[in-house]
């Protein structure tokens, strides 16, 4: 019973996604999201503490998985209210839509 | 898939937040880890400090934003009301306008030799008469602002008898030139157009007299133009430009005119009496202006060498030689080959004529 649930879950999740995808919806936010952050500062916010982990590790001993790990949570609290009030009233407007259907 | 968007319908409203919560983590993730990559490779490639510098520098290259100033702090049009003087006339202009005048009043540049000489012909003409005055008065004008000699412009183009001699060979040709005689005493002062060498078929009996108290003037062989160059130019013999003055400023030899013999049959015989026997007096000559002006080679050799006697030269021109000035100074300028403005004789000769 419950496997079936999570199944049915999943199932409705992988075909938003495929709507998403299908759609050009998700490319057009990741876009929206990116002109966004750049707007309000988001990413010259990152980059100072970007700055700050590359001196402290030394230059040459910076990878990938070090920075996505120390960024990641900094990157998701340091988006402003507004821009992530925006994306969800644009992703439910999407839901809402293709619910309908 | 038809089953899978029936039961998203059928979705709670809490549950549709979930998925946009989802949704949008997801594209949060997203641009965190293309920042991510972003700042990987520049610290890689090096160029990720680029941007740094001390903050002293930064202070020094700081935006200015104060009213009255630019950007970088310099107060701007600064130049805008700078007047310069004109070091050979010591008027002050505008410093925009002070090249173009510097090129008029140095007498430097292709057109402005010739400007420059007609200003000192002017000036030496200036104790002549009345209506003279006011007459160079007005070219000087003309001179020294750049609207009337736009406007100069605009009225040549509007003169339908310059068209004419855009083609000498028009078969219009001898019509043209009974319409110009009848103009001559509106004739225009803006006479002078950009033209390179002087060719002296193109000058007015005034204006072949002061170019030849300034400059040698003698005619060369091969391009048929006259030397603009200083009257001891060392390529010319002061014989030559004796002959030259004697052929032009002879009393006996107004007609500046050497090739009057290529284009006689084109003329309208009905012109005047005087023209026909003048074109058939000189008609044979042919650059040989010791001949037409042998009899009075000792009377003109005087001005003919710079002095400043065109007062003298005046009165005798117009006692005995009034009728011919005329129909011969526009015949001179009828009859050159290129496609200019003829260059119209000084109007105060032809207010006496009529």
């Amino acid at each position: 019973m419950v496997v079936s649930k999570m199944n049915k879950d999943a199932q409705m999740r992988a075909a938003i996604n495929q709507k998403l995808m299908e759609t050009g919806e998700r490319e057009r936010l990741r876009e929206l999201l990116r002109a966004k952050l750049i707007e309000c500062g988001w990413k010259d916010q990152l980059k100072a503490h970007c700055k700050e982990i590359i001196k402290e590790k030394g230059l040459e001993h910076v990878t990938v998985g070090d920075l996505v790990a120390e960024i990641t949570p900094k990157g998701r609290a340091l988006v402003p209210d507004s821009v992530k009030k925006e994306l969800l009233q644009r992703i439910r407007t999407f839901l809402a839509q293709h619910a309908s259907l | 898939m038809k089953m899978e968007e029936m039961s998203l319908s059928g979705l709670d409203n809490s549950k549709l937040e979930a998925i946009a919560q989802e949704i949008y983590a997801d594209l949060v993730e997203d641009s965190c880890l293309g920042f991510c990559f972003e700042v990987h490779r520049a610290v890689k490639c090096g160029y990720f400090f680029l941007d740094d510098t001390d903050p002293d520098s930064m202070k020094d290259f700081e935006i200015v934003d104060q009213p009255g100033l630019d950007i970088f702090g310099q107060v701007f049009n600064q130049w805008k009301s700078k007047e310069c003087v004109c070091p050979n006339c010591s008027r002050s202009i505008a410093a925009s306008r002070f090249a173009p005048h510097l090129e008029k009043c140095l007498g430097m540049g292709r057109n402005s030799s010739r400007i420059a000489n007609r200003r000192i012909a002017n000036s030496n003409n200036m104790n002549k008469s009345e209506s003279d005055q006011e007459d160079n008065d007005d070219i000087n004008d003309n001179d020294w602002s750049y609207g009337s000699e736009k406007k100069a412009k605009k009225r040549k183009s509007d003169k339908l008898w310059y068209l004419p001699f855009q083609n000498p060979n028009s078969p219009r040709r001898s019509k043209s030139l009974k319409h110009k005689n009848g103009e001559l005493s509106n004739s225009d002062p803006f006479k002078y157009n950009n033209s390179t060498g002087i060719s002296y078929e193109t000058l007015g009996p005034e204006e072949l007299r002061s170019l030849l108290t300034t400059q040698c003037g003698v005619i060369s062989e091969h391009t048929k133009k006259m030397c603009t160059r200083s009257l001891r130019c060392p390529q010319h013999t002061d014989e030559q430009r004796r002959t030259v003055r004697i052929y032009f400023l002879g009393p006996s030899a107004v007609l500046p005119e050497v090739e009057s013999s290529l284009d006689n049959d084109s003329f309208d015989m009905t012109d005047s009496q005087a023209l026909i026997s003048r074109l058939q007096w000189d008609g044979s000559s042919d650059l040989s202006p010791s001949d037409s002006g042998s009899s009075k080679t000792s009377e003109n050799q005087g001005w003919g060498l710079g002095t400043n006697s065109s007062e003298s030269r005046k009165t005798k021109k117009k006692k005995s030689h009034l009728s011919l000035v005329g129909t011969a100074s526009s015949l001179g300028s009828n009859k050159k080959k290129k496609p200019k403005p003829p260059a119209p004789p000084t109007p105060s000769i032809y207010d006496d004529i009529n």
